[in-house]
């Protein structure tokens, strides 16, 4: 039984290396903190392509599915994500934004008010390793023309009305209102921005995810 | 090139599944030549006279440990994309429990059980069953034991989070802690033969 042994020189061998390695690891951190190296032509490609993002109407259609298998990051200040947010929007400011509990195999959905603090925040998740990071297209900005105040303007042809019909259902399920006439008056008249959360499948306030992977 | 390969999308679903199965082969084999086929081998260990389960489970860990840590010190891994499992303490400790009672019982942990089902063995294939009668079981009973399964959450915590100590010391501890075990199983093992020669 001994004879399948390796001798027990070679036993001490393998035991002064163990030694050795974690004794000059001491003190030593795998992890690598926030240093991250970067490929830009990759990120470059992916931008040129045009698949960093969603547009308002795109995820609007998601959220009425009832689809959830998204992570929306409202990236605004809280005290305005406090007066609205798209539904199940989580808030995150941006310096927040790396020590975030996300993971990397879910797909996340970024908006600000307009489009640059989440093409920041994209840079800043896609250095990180995130492949499925978006941007909201036109940030709040689109969703609120696009989503919430969809508009028809006046001598609109029958295929234009017809769209709107079904953008004011859009509009109607988030809780927001069609506006008709004439384009000029809209950024004229200041618009009510949804009160309460519209009623919606989406869980506001979701648990971390449960993860499918490890043993 | 930077590990996990997997996460860094060098290759994909298709061939990670060629990956695991050729993974799997080598784990397999390695624990059938250790012997670990074998409930009899196996539930020596809980009665102290053969501690290779022990030997070569704590090899393994500390092998593993050192080689990912200098992987990701000379930077070839990315160690915080690699998995790591949410600790749910008391369920875990509650199902650690669970698993020791079923793999003193039953001669076999899962994995083993499967490496005795390769090569033949009744008692493994009657444990495979158990196995999967457990597994029905189990999704049957999820909505009520749901909540209690992920009750304690302490998130992805590791040894030198909960410690608050350098990662290189929590390793040194545990290599020490491993060659401390090694050194004194030949007696450990020729200790509790004895005492069970004794009473025979």
């Amino acid at each position: 039984m001994s004879k399948s042994r390796p001798p027990w020189k070679w036993n001490w061998i393998f035991a002064a290396v163990a030694v050795v390695l974690a004794a000059v690891s001491v003190g030593g951190d795998p992890y690598r903190g926030h240093v991250v190296t970067l490929n830009t032509k990759e990120l470059g490609m992916i931008v040129d392509a045009k698949v960093d993002h969603v547009t308002a109407e795109e995820l609007a259609d998601r959220l009425i599915q009832g689809r959830t298998d998204q992570r929306i990051l409202d990236l605004r200040e809280p005290t305005s994500y406090a007066e609205y947010h798209i539904p199940s929007a989580e808030n995150v400011v941006l310096g927040d934004l790396v020590d975030y509990p996300l993971y990397r195999n879910e797909q996340i959905i970024l908006y600000s008010d307009g489009g640059i603090h989440s093409a920041q925040a994209w840079f800043l998740l896609r250095a990180q390793g995130f492949p499925g990071v978006y941007m909201l297209l036109g940030g709040l900005d689109a969703w609120k023309d696009e989503v919430l105040f969809p508009s028809l303007p006046a001598g609109a042809d029958p295929e234009l009305i017809a769209e709107f019909d079904r953008l004011v259902q859009v509009s109607q399920f988030f809780g927001g209102s069609p506006r008709q006439g004439s384009g000029e008056d809209f950024t004229a008249t200041p618009v009510q921005m949804p009160t309460v959360e519209p009623p919606s499948q989406v869980p506001v306030a979701r648990k971390k995810k449960k993860h499918k992977e490890g043993c | 090139m930077m590990a996990p390969f997997f996460k860094y999308d060098l290759f994909g679903d298709e061939f990670s599944l060629i990956v695991a199965v050729l993974i799997g082969f080598g784990f397999g084999f390695f624990l059938e030549r250790a012997g670990f086929g074998s409930a009899r081998k196996l539930t020596a260990q809980f009665y102290l006279i053969d501690l290779a389960v022990f030997k070569v489970m704590f090899t393994a860990i500390v092998t593993a440990m050192l080689g990912v840590f200098y992987l990701s010190w000379m930077g070839f891994l990315d160690l915080s994309l690699v998995y790591l499992s949410t600790t749910y303490l008391v369920p875990q400790l509650l199902g650690g429990a669970l698993l020791g009672f079923g793999f003193v019982v039953g001669g076999y942990c899962p994995g083993t059980s499967v490496v005795g089902m390769a090569t033949g063995r009744v008692d493994a294939l009657v444990y495979g069953a158990g196995l999967m009668a457990g597994i029905f079981v189990f999704g049957e009973a999820y909505p009520f034991i749901e909540g209690f399964m992920y009750s304690t959450d302490m998130g992805t915590i590791t040894l030198p989070q909960l410690f608050g100590v350098p990662y290189g010391l929590v390793m040194l501890v545990i290599v020490l802690i491993a060659l401390l075990g090694f050194w004194a199983a030949p007696s450990i093992e020729r200790y509790f033969r004895n005492k069970l020669t004794e009473e025979v």
